[in-house]
């Protein structure tokens, strides 16, 4: 064992334990960004609701997605306005 | 007082659960208290023989639930150690057979009758996953020192506490001389990676083979470690916390120690 130890040492190899942590974290980390298929679609009707109380938004041009990076992944959510509500605004009659 | 229910889960197949499952059953039921340890594999059932009681089956699970015999029918006592009973699984049905509400029910009336119920839940987070945590009130993951086991139990972690259940870790079949030697992840590792608790660590043990090759309880074995760990485990779940966790560790001769001590130094 003291022999292999040192044989891996000489051959400048590290432990194959740290291989295994480092690609354990990483995909742990990629496993929790990973989103249910109908998850988006969800949150894409849910989101719509609640802008078209404020804004007239034109529901079918509406895009939303992950981007992810290495390190971080971010929710882009992209509507164009079509015209605010008002009636916000408006004392009551 | 109503007993308690633990659910003894993995998401990956093979890393120890029904070994375990029947070993806790033993080693609860030998500290005096009494033990159901049900098989929740529904179409693969395995604890019967491990337990070594397969060939003392008359009903299972499913016909209780279904009410064609009562708990007491079903449960098989063992003659080994008093006060161990198995609930065995069936083997014909679909695993869908039970769902959530039959367990929850089932499970409440083994609380009347028993101090500890063990749930050997099956791999998978399906049905018969979905079962055995919706009636568990404590968990126990068990994952071996590979990277595909450790991921399975951070997703059964997450599942766990999504139903409000803080599970304590078993690390399993460590090899200490691999461990040593950087060739195995150790326990501080995969604690670090699913930072959850632990409540035992069980080192790769040949006896292991021999009492399931024979259906004995691996806890009659004087001379196992493995058996020894689950014994420390079970105290653990039940009134001891505290007692600590030994860590499996090489026999060195002193010429070993003293060699290593050497080396350490270059």
């Amino acid at each position: 064992m003291k022999f292999n130890t040192l044989l891996k040492k000489l051959m400048n190899k590290g432990d194959s334990k740290d291989i295994a942590k480092k690609r354990l974290k990483f995909a742990l980390l990629t496993d929790k960004l990973e989103i249910k298929t109908d998850t988006l679609g969800n949150l894409q009707k849910d989101l719509v609701e609640v802008i078209s109380r404020y804004f007239e938004i034109d529901k079918e041009s509406i895009k939303i997605d992950i981007q992810r990076s290495e390190e971080s992944s971010a929710l882009i959510f992209n509507t164009p306005i079509i015209a605010a509500h008002r009636q916000r605004g408006i004392p009551a009659a | 007082m109503d007993g308690k229910v633990i659910v003894v889960t993995s998401g990956k197949g093979g890393v120890g659960k029904t070994t375990i499952s029947a070993s806790l059953g033993a080693a609860l039921a030998m500290q005096g208290k009494r033990v159901a340890v049900v098989d929740m594999d529904i179409g693969l059932r395995n604890l019967d023989v491990v337990m070594g009681l397969e060939n003392r089956i008359v009903f299972n699970i499913v016909d209780i639930i279904k009410g064609k015999c009562k708990i007491k029918q079903a449960a098989i006592k063992d003659r080994r150690i008093d006060n161990l009973y198995l609930i065995p699984a069936s083997q014909s049905d679909d695993k869908d057979t039970i769902k959530p509400e039959n367990m929850i029910w089932l499970t409440n009336k083994l609380r009347k009758e028993f101090d500890v119920t063990l749930l050997d839940c099956p791999a998978g987070i399906e049905q018969g996953f979905k079962n055995s945590i919706a009636a568990a009130d404590e968990a126990v993951v068990v994952c071996t020192p590979e990277v595909s086991a450790v991921r399975d139990a951070d997703r059964i972690i997450g599942l766990l506490y999504a139903q409000s259940i803080t599970p304590k870790l078993i690390v399993n079949r460590i090899v200490p001389k691999m461990v040593e030697s950087g060739d195995m992840l150790s326990h501080e590792d995969v604690v670090e990676v699913l930072s959850i608790d632990l409540i035992g660590l069980i080192e790769m043990d040949d006896r292991v083979v021999v009492a399931t090759n024979t259906g004995t309880p691996l806890i009659l074995q004087e001379d196992s470690k493995a058996g020894m760990a689950m014994q420390r485990i079970a105290l653990r779940l039940d009134g001891h916390p505290d007692l600590p966790i030994e860590n499996p560790m090489i026999q060195k001769s002193f010429w070993k120690k003293l060699g290593s001590k050497f080396s350490r130094k270059n």
